[in-house]
């Protein structure tokens, strides 16, 4: 039982409940609409939602992390640069599920700049095209993307700049 | 046909394919997609709470008031917080920047919202913190923060 209610899933769904059973309770009216709006937007967005989980679940098996940090751990040139900027967009997962993988190309040598335009490009969120798409459009899901890539890009050099001092103690310098 | 319909025939298609090159890697696939379907839809239904909650309480005008076009500059920071503080998981991020568009946001600072509710997480900053560092961590928010601003207010310009 205890174990239930530490469950995130749990929290959200009897959250969720909670909220639209109290507002039907207080005004029958108001519940309805807020019934009647989760339920049109669940059924709207489910195929979508399906289709993106499968994306990111091919993506995580086929593309593994070690993958990722080989690919870009010994980036520092141009070309590592470039690459930093915009491979991550392909990637799903949370900012959870992030900094663990960052931590690792930290650990690995990776420049402060590198680690901050991974974690900015990450945010083009490529895997979530179908639903920005739906919801806010192609021209605005286009331009956001490759506004990502000159953001990435310049979060890359102002953090070198900031460079690492410090808290650097548990990274390997050379 | 729909646009989902679509999405999901090229996902099976792919997770065919898949399972023909390798079949257990296509198995921990459709193990990984049924955990994040278990992750995101508790998280998404309550973000579908939310939009009721605004539609049944919150007016169009206010919405436009608070982000609306003509709130410029400050629309797009209020909206920036939100998201910086908002605990949304990136799938919740766009319906729910959608939803405040048909209601009377702004292309601004909608794209100030997605910025930052992807990009900062104060629920995630303890874990930035252990992982990359203090100076990383705040250096890094801040930034992202400023320069989000600014791209939010050139999509606002460019779309409209």
């Amino acid at each position: 039982m205890k174990k239930l209610f530490k469950n995130d899933a749990f929290q959200f769904l009897s959250l969720s409940v909670g909220i639209a059973l109290l507002i039907y309770a207080v005004e029958a009216a108001k519940g309805m609409i807020v019934v009647r709006t989760v339920y049109l937007t669940f059924f709207d967005v489910l195929d979508i939602i399906v289709a993106v989980s499968i994306f990111i679940g091919l993506f995580q098996v086929w593309v593994k992390p070690q993958t990722i940090v080989k690919l870009l751990g010994k980036g520092s040139g141009i070309k590592g640069f470039i690459l930093v900027c915009t491979f991550p967009m392909l990637m799903g997962g949370s900012l959870f599920t992030l900094f663990p993988l960052l931590k690792t190309l930290r650990e690995k040598g990776a420049r402060v700049g590198a680690l901050a335009s991974f974690i900015t490009a990450w945010g083009g969120k490529v895997p979530l095209l179908p639903l920005e798409t739906k919801f806010l459009g192609w021209p605005f899901a286009l331009l956001r993307l490759s506004l990502v890539v000159l953001f990435a890009f310049i979060m890359g050099v102002l953090m070198d700049r900031v460079g690492e001092k410090p808290d650097a103690a548990n990274v390997n310098k050379p | 046909m729909r646009a989902g319909q679509i999405y999901l025939i090229v996902a099976l298609g792919l997770m065919a394919i898949s399972y023909i090159k390798e079949k257990q890697r296509t198995r921990d696939a459709l193990k990984a997609t049924f955990k994040i379907l278990y992750t995101i839809m508790p998280v998404l239904i309550f973000v579908f709470v939310l939009m009721g909650l605004i539609q049944a309480y919150v007016s169009r005008e206010t919405i436009a008031a608070i982000l609306g076009k003509q709130t410029g500059v400050m629309g797009i920071l209020y909206a920036e917080l939100v998201g910086s503080i908002a605990l949304f998981l990136p799938p919740a991020v766009f319906p729910f920047g959608g939803y405040l568009h048909d209601n009377g946001a702004a292309y601004g600072p909608i794209a100030g919202f997605v910025f930052t509710a992807i990009l900062i997480g104060v629920t995630t900053l303890p874990l930035e913190f252990k992982l990359l560092g203090k100076r990383f961590t705040i250096a890094r928010n801040i930034f992202t923060f400023i320069i989000a601003f600014f791209l939010a207010l050139f999509m606002g310009v460019v779309l409209g």
